[in-house]
C-alpha cells in the first residue's frame, strides 16, 4: 500500500475521522461506536443511528473498515450486533489524518502564542 | 415518542432494498436502544433530529444508487456505441424540433409584452375604430383602468439633428394617445414617458424613443434626452426613453419611435385631416386595460353593446341590421395578439405536433430500450436471483433510457439553437419590418430537460416492466432463448409497431403535401425576365412635401422617367408586386344587383396600382379595361364609385359565370363599379386569391402606406437604368429619398427565401423521419423475429421449408404494416384538414399535395417496403440456423 493511496482519503469527513478513531481500540459495533464518539467528545458530537450506518456503508465501500468475525470475550458479546475493525488501508488513513491534525495543532498552538503574547 | 418512533420505523422501511438488506436491522435496532435516551437528554428537538437525520439519509441512499445507475448505465452506452448514438439522434432530433416548435411558436404567442406591466390585464379590439369610440370607451371606469389609442406600422423619416447633410434614415413607430404608456404598465428608462397632463394639442412636437433606437442610432449617448430629432422634416425633441427590450405593443412589428397623437399633421402624415376628430376615421387601434376582476367575456359583451350605440347614432355609417358581434377583444398582452377561442385552437395544434414527435422519437427509444431488455434477460436474472429487487433493476433499466434522452436533450438543444440561429436570419420582404424573437432562453431549456426527463422515463419504464417480467428461472437456466407468451393480437410489440407505421407515415405525408404543395404552387410565372423591371419607393410626405405637391409629383414621374432611355414602361403602385398580404389587407365586399339589393359577400384582398399596372406587367386584361390617368383623380371619400379590376378568383366569387364588367360591389364606406377582369396573379409566397385592385387616388398619394410608393420601371433587356432614374428623380428634387430599390428579380427571390427555408425544413424532417423509421422498425422486427428462433428451429426440423418459415413471419409484418398505413393515411388527412382550417396560406399548398398521387402512393409504398424489409432481413437470418442448434438451446 503506497502513500498516495491513504492520502487520497485525506482530509477525512468529521463523520469517517470519528468512526475511525473508535475502531482504532479494536472491534466494535454500531451502537459502541455511537457511544464513545458521544463519551470521548463529553457529549458534543452525536452520531445519528442512520447517519452512523451510511457512513459505516461508505466506509466499507471504501476498503477503510471490514465487518469483523471474531467477536469479543462471551461475557461481552452482544451477539445481536455485528462488529466492525479497521482494515490495513483504514489504518493508513487514519493515521495519516492524525498526522495531518497533529501539524495543524502546533500550528494553531504557534499562531495561538502570537496573538495572546 | 411514540409516535417519533413510528415515523423512524416507516422510514426505515423506505430505505433502497439493498441498504435494507445489509443494515435494515441494525438501524431499527439502534434506533430502538437511543430513542428513550435521546427523548430524555434534548426532547422534542432531539426527536426531531432524529427523524430528519433518517429522512435526508433515504433520499441520499436513493440519490446514491442512482447515481450508480447512472454510472452503469453510461458504462453500458459506451460499450455499446451503435445503440447509444442511434439512441442520442433519434431522441436529440425529436427534442430538437420540439424546442423549434414550443420556442418559436408557442412561445411568441404566450409570452407576456416585455416591461408592461400591465401585460396580463390587456385586451384590443379585433377592429380599428374613430377616436370618438375610444373616448367614449374611456369613460367605462368600472370596466376599464385605461383606454389608449394607437396606430404602429409608421414610417418616419428621421433626420438626425447634429448632422445636416445626413441622409434621412426610415424608421418605424406608433403614433399614441398620451395615456398609452400608463394603460400598458411602462416605466422610462431615462426622461419621461407620455402622459395627458404634460402633453397637450399645440404643444411643441416631443418623442418617446424605444431602447433599440437609443443604442442602435445615438450610441447610448447620455444626453439623448432633450435632444431634438428631424421627423418627416419636423423638429421633435426627445422626452423620454422605453425600457430595454419594450418595442411597443404589437411587437411582431417592433416600433422604435413613439409620437403622440397630438402631434401637427405636417410630422406624421396619418393625423392629417384631423382624423383625431373625425367621427367615421376608423383609423385607431384600442388598447384596454381591464379593471381587476372584469373578465374579458364581459368586458367584450360591454364593448359591443357601446359600440352598437355608438354605430346606430353615427349619421354617416351605413345602416346595419346583423345581429351579430362587432366587437372581437384579443388579448394583447403577448407579441402576437390572438382571439381567445383561436388561440385554444393554435395551442392545442401546437401541443399536438409537439407531442408527434415527441411520440415517434419516443417509440424509437422504447423499442430499442425493448430490444435491448430481451437481450440481457440473462443477466437480470441472474441478478435477480443473487438478491436485487425488481424495482432496482426496473430502476436500472430506466436510468439507461433517462441516460440516453437527457444526452438527446443535449444533442436537441443544440440542434434547436442551430435552427433559431438559421431562422433569425429570414426577413419577409413585408412593408413593416417583422420580428420574431428567436432566441432560445431559459425557459426553452428547462423545457428540454423536463421533456428528456418525462420522456426518458414514460419510454422506458414499459420496456423495463417488460423485461423483467414473469419467471425468470427459464432464462437463468437456458441462455437467452426464452419462454414468453404466445402471440398477442394487442401485444406491446404489435401496438409499438403499429403505432410506429401510423406515426411516420403522418409525419412523411404532412411534410410530403408541404414540400411538394408549396414547391408547385409558388412557382410565380412572370410574363417577361424579371430583371428588366426596377422596383423603388419613395415617400415625398415624409420627406416634408405638403400634400398637394406630393400629388403633383407623382403626376409628372410616370412620364419624366419615362424619357429615360431604355425604359419601356412605368406604373406606380401602393404595394411591390407580387406582395405577401396578411389578413388585415382584405376587405368584406357586397356584390349589388341593378336594383342595388346586396346578393353575395366575400372578403377579398386590397391591393392598390395606378395606371398602366398591369401593361407593365405584361398582363392582357381578360375583360374591360385597366386603370387610366383619370381614375387617379377620383376622390376616394365615399361620395364617388371608384372604378376597380377583379381578378378572376374575384369576379367569378361575386358574379359566377355572368358578366363583371359594370357590376357593382360596396363595402361599409364607398361604393365601386368594375371596369375590368385580369388572370389570378400569384403573390409572393405561390397563394392566389380573391383580389379586387383599386385605383392609386389622392388619398394615397397624400398618405403613402408603409413601404411607400413603390415605382415599377421596365426596361430593355440588358440595359441598366438605374443610374437614369436616380439622375432624374433627383433632377426633379435632389432631397427626395430613394429606398426599398431592387429588380423585380431580387424581390420575388427574397419573397421566396422563406418558403424556401420551410420546404428545406419539412423535407429534412421528412427524411429524418424516414431514416428513424428504418432504425425503429429494424429494431422492433429483429426483436420480434430473435424471440422466435426456437419456434422457427422446432418447423423447421418438423420439414418446414425456408420459404415457409420466411412467409409466416412476412405475413404477420404485412398485416401490422397495413393496419399501420391505413391509419396513417387517415390521420394525415385529419392532420392536412385541420391545419387547413387553422390558416389560409397553406389551404393551397395542401390542395395541391393531397392530390397528388406519387405521395398518396409513393410514400406508404416506401414505408412499408422498409418494413418489410426490415422484417425480411432478421427472418432470412433465423431461417439460415441449423434447426438442430436452435433446438438444443433448449
Amino acid at each position: 500500500m503506497t502513500d498516495t493511496d491513504c492520502q487520497r482519503f485525506i482530509p477525512l469527513k468529521t463523520h469517517w475521522f470519528h468512526i475511525m478513531l473508535s475502531l482504532a481500540g479494536g472491534e466494535q459495533h454500531g451502537y459502541g461506536i455511537m457511544q464513545e464518539v458521544l463519551n470521548r467528545t463529553t457529549g458534543k458530537v452525536r452520531l445519528w443511528p442512520a447517519t452512523l450506518y451510511g457512513s459505516i456503508k461508505r466506509l466499507i465501500e471504501a476498503e477503510l473498515i471490514e465487518e469483523s468475525d471474531e467477536r469479543p470475550a462471551p461475557e461481552l458479546d452482544d451477539a445481536r450486533r455485528r462488529y466492525y475493525r479497521l482494515t490495513k488501508l483504514g489504518r493508513c488513513v487514519l493515521d495519516a489524518e492524525c498526522e495531518r491534525l497533529q501539524e495543524l495543532v502546533r500550528t494553531i498552538r504557534v499562531k495561538q502564542a502570537m496573538v495572546t503574547e | 415518542m411514540n409516535f417519533a418512533w413510528m415515523l423512524y420505523r416507516r422510514l426505515a422501511e423506505a430505505f433502497p432494498h439493498e441498504f435494507k438488506l445489509v443494515y435494515g436491522r441494525d438501524v431499527m435496532q439502534l434506533g430502538e436502544d437511543v430513542v428513550e435516551d435521546i427523548a430524555k437528554r434534548h426532547g422534542a428537538v432531539g426527536l426531531i433530529r432524529l427523524i430528519a437525520d433518517i429522512a435526508i439519509r433515504v433520499l441520499l441512499e436513493y440519490l446514491s444508487e442512482m447515481r450508480r445507475d447512472m454510472r452503469y448505465a453510461w458504462r453500458g452506452l459506451i460499450k455499446s456505441p451503435g445503440f447509444a448514438l442511434v439512441g442520442v439522434i433519434s431522441m436529440g432530433l425529436g427534442m430538437g424540433l420540439t424546442t423549434v416548435v414550443y420556442n418559436s411558436k408557442w412561445q411568441v404567442i404566450s409570452r407576456d409584452l416585455p416591461a408592461a406591466a400591465n401585460a396580463r390585464r390587456l385586451v384590443m379590439p379585433e377592429k380599428p375604430v374613430s377616436y370618438y369610440y375610444i373616448e367614449q370607451y374611456r369613460d367605462q371606469k368600472g370596466l376599464f383602468t385605461g383606454v389608449a389609442a394607437f396606430q404602429t406600422g409608421i414610417p418616419f423619416n428621421v433626420t438626425f439633428h447634429a448632422d445636416g447633410n445626413a441622409r434621412p434614415e426610415r424608421v418605424f413607430g406608433q403614433l399614441v394617445s398620451a395615456d398609452y404608456f400608463s394603460v400598458l404598465g411602462v416605466q422610462p428608462q431615462r426622461g419621461r414617458m407620455l402622459s395627458p397632463g404634460l402633453d397637450k394639442p399645440g404643444d411643441a412636437p416631443v418623442v418617446v424613443i424605444s431602447d433599440r433606437f437609443w443604442r442602435n442610432r445615438l450610441n447610448s449617448s447620455s444626453d439623448a434626452v432633450g435632444q431634438t430629432l428631424r421627423l418627416n422634416g419636423q423638429p421633435a425633441t426627445i422626452v423620454g426613453i422605453t425600457p430595454k427590450n419594450f418595442n411597443g405593443a404589437l411587437s411582431l412589428n417592433p416600433s422604435e419611435l413613439f409620437v403622440p397623437i397630438t402631434a401637427p399633421a405636417a410630422l406624421a402624415p396619418e393625423l392629417g385631416n384631423d382624423v383625431v376628430h373625425q367621427r367615421n376615421a376608423k383609423e385607431f387601434l384600442a388598447m384596454i386595460c381591464l379593471a381587476p376582476g372584469v373578465t374579458t367575456d364581459s368586458a367584450e359583451a360591454a364593448l359591443d353593446a357601446i359600440t352598437r350605440h355608438l354605430d346606430e347614432r353615427d349619421p354617416s355609417a351605413p345602416v346595419r341590421a346583423d345581429q351579430s358581434r362587432r366587437v372581437t377583444l384579443l388579448s394583447a398582452g403577448s407579441m402576437v395578439p390572438l382571439p381567445r377561442e383561436l388561440k385554444r385552437v393554435v395551442v392545442g395544434f401546437y401541443v399536438a405536433l409537439m407531442g408527434l414527435i415527441m411520440i415517434i422519437a419516443c417509440m424509437n427509444l422504447a423499442n430499442m430500450l425493448l430490444a435491448r431488455g430481451a437481450n440481457r434477460r440473462r443477466e437480470w436474472a441472474i441478478r435477480l436471483a443473487v438478491g436485487a429487487s425488481r424495482f432496482r433493476l426496473v430502476r436500472q433499466m430506466m436510468s439507461e433510457g433517462i441516460l440516453l434522452s437527457l444526452l438527446g436533450g443535449i444533442a436537441g438543444f443544440a440542434l434547436a439553437y442551430f435552427i433559431s440561429m438559421l431562422a433569425a436570419q429570414f426577413m419577409l420582404p413585408t412593408a413593416v419590418p417583422m420580428e420574431s424573437d428567436y432566441t432560445l432562453d431559459w425557459s426553452a431549456a428547462v423545457f428540454v430537460f423536463a421533456l428528456a426527463v418525462v420522456s426518458g422515463i414514460a419510454f422506458s419504464l414499459a420496456p423495463a416492466l417488460r423485461a423483467t417480467k414473469g419467471d425468470m428461472t427459464p432464462a437463468l437456466k437456458e441462455g437467452s432463448a426464452l419462454r414468453l407468451p404466445g402471440y398477442l393480437r394487442f401485444g406491446l410489440r404489435n401496438l409499438l409497431m403499429v403505432s410506429q407505421v401510423t406515426g411516420l407515415l403522418m409525419l412523411l405525408l404532412i411534410t410530403g403535401f408541404l414540400v411538394m404543395g408549396i414547391s408547385q404552387v409558388s412557382s410565380i410565372q412572370t410574363k417577361f425576365d424579371p430583371h428588366t423591371m426596377y422596383l423603388l419607393s419613395i415617400d415625398p410626405v415624409r420627406d416634408g412635401y405638403v400634400p398637394e405637391k406630393a400629388e403633383a409629383l407623382f403626376e409628372k414621374l410616370p412620364e419624366q422617367l419615362k424619357a429615360v432611355g431604355a425604359v419601356r414602361s412605368v406604373a406606380l403602385a401602393a404595394q411591390a408586386p407580387f406582395a405577401i398580404k396578411d389578413e388585415d389587407g382584405t376587405i368584406q365586399l357586397t356584390a349589388e344587383d341593378s336594383r342595388g339589393a346586396s346578393r353575395v359577400q366575400i372578403s377579398a384582398v386590397e391591393e392598390t396600382v395606378g395606371a398602366g399596372y398591369f401593361a407593365a406587367l405584361s398582363e392582357p386584361m381578360l375583360a374591360g379595361r385597366e386603370f387610366v390617368e383619370p381614375d387617379q383623380r377620383t376622390s376616394a371619400d365615399g361620395s364617388k364609385t371608384l372604378p376597380v379590376v377583379l381578378n378572376e378568383s374575384a369576379s367569378r366569387g361575386f358574379f359566377g359565370n355572368g358578366v363583371a364588367i359594370g357590376g357593382r360591389l360596396r363595402d361599409d364606406q364607398q361604393s365601386y363599379q368594375v371596369v375590368g377582369v385580369v388572370h389570378d396573379l400569384r403573390n409572393g409566397i405561390g397563394i392566389s386569391q380573391s383580389v379586387i385592385y383599386l385605383p392609386l387616388t389622392q388619398r394615397n398619394f397624400m398618405r403613402p402606406p408603409a413601404d411607400g410608393m413603390t415605382i415599377m420601371v421596365r426596361s430593355d433587356a440588358g440595359t441598366d437604368v438605374l443610374s437614369g432614374i436616380r439622375r432624374e428623380i433627383a433632377f426633379l428634387d435632389p432631397n427626395l429619398t430613394i429606398f426599398n430599390m431592387r429588380t423585380l428579380s431580387e424581390h420575388l427571390e427574397l419573397s421566396r427565401s422563406a418558403e424556401r427555408f420551410a420546404v428545406n425544413t419539412y423535407g429534412g424532417i421528412g427524411v429524418f423521419g424516414l431514416v428513424l423509421a428504418a432504425i425503429g422498425l429494424a429494431g422492433v422486427t429483429s426483436y420480434a423475429v430473435a424471440q422466435r428462433r426456437k419456434e422457427i428451429g422446432v418447423r423447421m426440423a418438423l420439414g418446414a421449408r425456408k420459404g415457409q418459415v420466411l412467409g409466416l413471419v412476412l405475413r404477420e409484418g404485412a398485416a401490422l404494416v397495413s393496419a399501420g398505413t391505413v391509419l396513417g393515411l387517415l390521420g394525415a388527412f385529419g392532420a392536412a384538414k385541420l391545419l387547413s382550417a387553422m390558416t389560409n396560406i397553406l389551404v393551397d399548398a395542401f390542395k395541391v399535395g393531397t392530390a397528388d398521387p406519387r405521395l398518396l402512393v409513393g410514400a406508404p409504398l416506401l414505408l412499408a417496403t422498409l418494413a418489410m424489409l426490415a422484417c425480411y432481413l432478421p427472418a432470412r437470418r433465423a431461417a439460415q440456423i441449423d434447426p438442430l442448434t436452435a433446438i438444443r438451446e433448449e
